[in-house]
């Protein structure tokens, strides 16, 4: 395999592996959605080694990047609007004051 | 081969900027210290994408997560209760079950780098300038209503970002 492919696929993974941890330790919503930005991070890496070094001629795989982006703005926008509106009733945005959510 | 070995050198130094950054991010008490290396972690990725030679996407993934990411910076003195980190507030928990799932998706991931047949690998990327003329033609072509879709769909989040940030009308109470 490809060194330059594998090093990108191993950032990749990193990226993931770090971002699922700050999302699931993190007590705060804005450090949450960090932790989702880099997974999301992480598919932006794997999906642009993809194009460049298997599929280079097809520019699906550079399309597929720009959707990735969208969602990680449709992501911060949602979030912070969410943040906004649970700071307005509670005045904080710590997760563990949400646990009424649960159900 | 030079070409791909300093290729392959760039790509290595920015992947592990963008790692130890997106550590940063989690391992400081500041927020804003946690925004701006979130900042620098993208920006690193942005680099990376410039050294796999897709021009346009890095120059995207910069302009881009620099303005989020600035906007996140001042969410955090915004709403945080201690957005400098003078405190030293813990603010994780599950803290042991969040590293073992983090490190066993990361070794998952890694394993399936590793071991999948990916099939033949081209060295050779398409020009600047033909990559922007076949992303515009693929964008305006085959995957317009996808792209379309996209647009509509930051409309929409954008639209309902702001109504549910909007506080709640106080009614009248009529008689």
């Amino acid at each position: 395999m490809s060194p330059d492919l594998l090093t990108a696929l191993i950032v990749g993974a990193g990226l993931f592996g770090i971002g699922l941890y700050g999302a699931l330790s993190q007590t705060n919503l804005v450090m949450i959605m960090m932790g989702v930005e880099l997974i999301l991070a992480g598919a932006l890496v794997n999906l642009v080694a993809f194009w460049r070094f298997l599929h280079p001629g097809s520019y699906a795989g550079q399309m597929f990047v720009l959707i990735v982006m969208t969602v990680m703005a449709v992501e911060m926008a949602v979030g912070f609007g969410v943040a906004i509106a649970r700071f307005r009733a509670r005045g904080s945005v710590e997760m563990e004051e949400a646990r009424e959510l649960k159900g | 081969m030079a070409v791909i070995t300093l290729q392959t050198f760039f790509i290595a130094l920015f992947g592990i900027a963008a790692l130890w950054f997106g550590v940063v991010v989690f391992r400081t008490s500041s927020m804003m210290r946690s925004a701006l290396a979130l900042l620098f972690s993208q920006t690193a990725l942005g680099a990376m994408f410039l050294a796999m030679q897709a021009e346009f996407l890095g120059v995207l993934q910069i302009m881009m997560m620099a303005t989020e990411m600035s906007i996140m910076a001042i969410f955090m003195v915004m709403f945080m209760m201690d957005p400098g980190g003078l405190g030293e507030m813990e603010m994780t928990h599950q803290k042991r079950l969040s590293i073992a799932a983090g490190v066993i998706g990361a070794l998952a991931v890694s394993g399936v780098a590793l071991f999948a047949h990916w099939g033949p690998v081209t060295t050779v990327a398409p020009a600047a300038a033909e990559q922007i003329r076949g992303l515009g033609t693929e964008l305006l072509g085959r995957s317009m209503i996808i792209f379309e879709t996209a647009g509509v769909t930051i409309l929409t989040a954008m639209i309902a970002a702001t109504a549910v940030a909007m506080p709640a009308l106080q009614r009248k109470k009529t008689a």
